[in-house]
């Protein structure tokens, strides 16, 4: 009896030796399952990327029926808020690529130092198009048929700022996406969930916030800088 | 101890260069764009800094570099596919208005030209039948409902200023060519 206790024992030791707790059965290795977590991710954000492009290609047909239109219509844009709005988004890949670098290294504090530094650039990113679009407002430039805006008469004028806003909208809706999601993983990894051996979430919520970054190097030239 | 050996540890040093190149890009589409003028390559020039930001974010912020190849595949593919939907799309609306009876107006507005045409023509025709055939009129009404290659033929030779076609004779029928607005 005691030998078999004993090689039960020994069993489970190995048992858990071999088997840490985030590693799924069917999984082979730690290796693989992030691996396969990995490649989903960036099946999921070809989707996202296509999401976009959805809107480029409408910007490109609307833009090539009506140049001029859009280069009068996009001098209304603040270049220098858009080219800021650009930095912030950046400087949020490099904090989000550190905090990885930061769990790659078992640094704990530095990990959740970068994401809550990612969120608060997201935040500013945010605030700047609040004021953006609170100016449009006040000039009476809105999506679509509310359009009020006597400096511009063109009647393709309207058909930009709608472009303007939708594309921005639904980039600022991933951006707050984004921010919940940072914000969880930090509260995640301030309890301790992440280690060198798990930072799986950290990985894939790095590349979607890096997918809605590059998504916003392609709209500012093709908005604020016609 | 199953310690992820096999995740390619990207130095801090590495992602603060290539902070600093996307940001030097940054600033340099926004000179280029201000300063400098191609004329219509000013576009494919803010496109071609654009991509090389986004490639320097997948290259190194994505670790797309250092993973498995798979990865790239998958992107390289979503981006194949985005072209393809571009390219197609293009290949339609870019050469909208070749045919001579298409114009750049909504359709609304062409049936509106039309049954102002209409009418016109069928006072003018009712006052020519009337001195021939009661009933001639009906015909004749029910014949211009179905020609509409012919009406819209008619709008462009009749009604120039309130029509104009855009410039189908161009060979560089794409950007910059810019002739198709319709000014009020």
């Amino acid at each position: 009896m005691a030998s078999t206790t004993a090689t039960t024992a020994a069993a489970q030791e190995t048992h858990v030796e071999t088997h840490p707790s985030h590693l799924k059965h069917y999984f082979v290795s730690s290796e693989q399952q992030f691996d396969a977590a990995k490649l989903g991710m960036w099946l999921f954000l070809v989707t996202e990327i296509l999401l976009f492009s959805g809107m480029f290609v409408a910007y490109a047909v609307f833009r090539i029926w009506h140049p001029e239109v859009f280069v009068e219509a996009s001098t209304e844009l603040n270049p220098w808020l858009g080219g800021l709005n650009t930095l912030v988004l950046l400087l949020s890949s490099l904090t989000v690529a550190l905090a990885i670098h930061a769990a790659q290294g078992d640094d704990r504090k530095g990990l959740v130092r970068n994401l809550i530094i990612t969120v608060l650039l997201a935040a500013v990113f945010m605030v700047v198009k609040y004021f953006e679009y609170t100016h449009k407002f006040h000039l009476g430039i809105f999506p679509g048929g509310f359009f009020s805006y006597e400096e511009m008469t063109n009647p393709y004028v309207p058909l930009f700022f709608s472009i303007y806003f939708v594309m921005t909208g639904i980039h600022g809706v991933h951006v707050l996406i984004g921010m919940g999601l940072l914000s969880w993983l930090a509260s995640r990894a301030y309890r301790g969930h992440f280690s060198s051996d798990y930072y799986t979430p950290v990985e894939l919520c790095g590349l979607y916030w890096h997918i809605v970054d590059i998504i916003w190097i392609f709209l500012f030239p093709l908005m604020y800088l016609i | 101890m199953s310690s992820q050996h096999g995740h390619h540890i990207i130095p801090k040093k590495t992602l603060y260069k290539v902070f600093g190149a996307l940001a030097f890009l940054t600033v340099l589409t926004g000179l280029t764009a201000e300063y400098v003028d191609l004329g219509s390559l000013n576009v494919p020039l803010a496109l071609a800094i654009a991509i090389s930001k986004a490639t320097l974010v997948a290259t190194f912020f994505m670790a797309l570099k250092y993973d498995n190849r798979v990865n790239t595949l998958v992107f390289m593919l979503g981006i194949l596919f985005v072209g393809v939907f571009l390219v197609f799309t293009l290949f339609d609306t870019v050469f909208r208005g070749d045919l001579g009876n298409v114009g750049s107006e909504t359709i609304s507005e062409i049936e509106r030209l039309e049954s102002t045409m209409r009418e016109g023509e069928a006072a003018a025709r009712s006052d020519s039948a009337a001195a021939q055939m009661p009933g001639m009129e009906e015909d004749g009404a029910a014949v211009d409902s179905l020609d509409i290659d012919a009406q819209a033929e008619d709008n462009d030779a009749t009604a120039p200023n309130m029509t104009p076609a855009p410039d189908t004779t161009s060979a560089t029928g794409s950007a910059g060519s810019g002739a198709s607005s319709t000014a009020p």
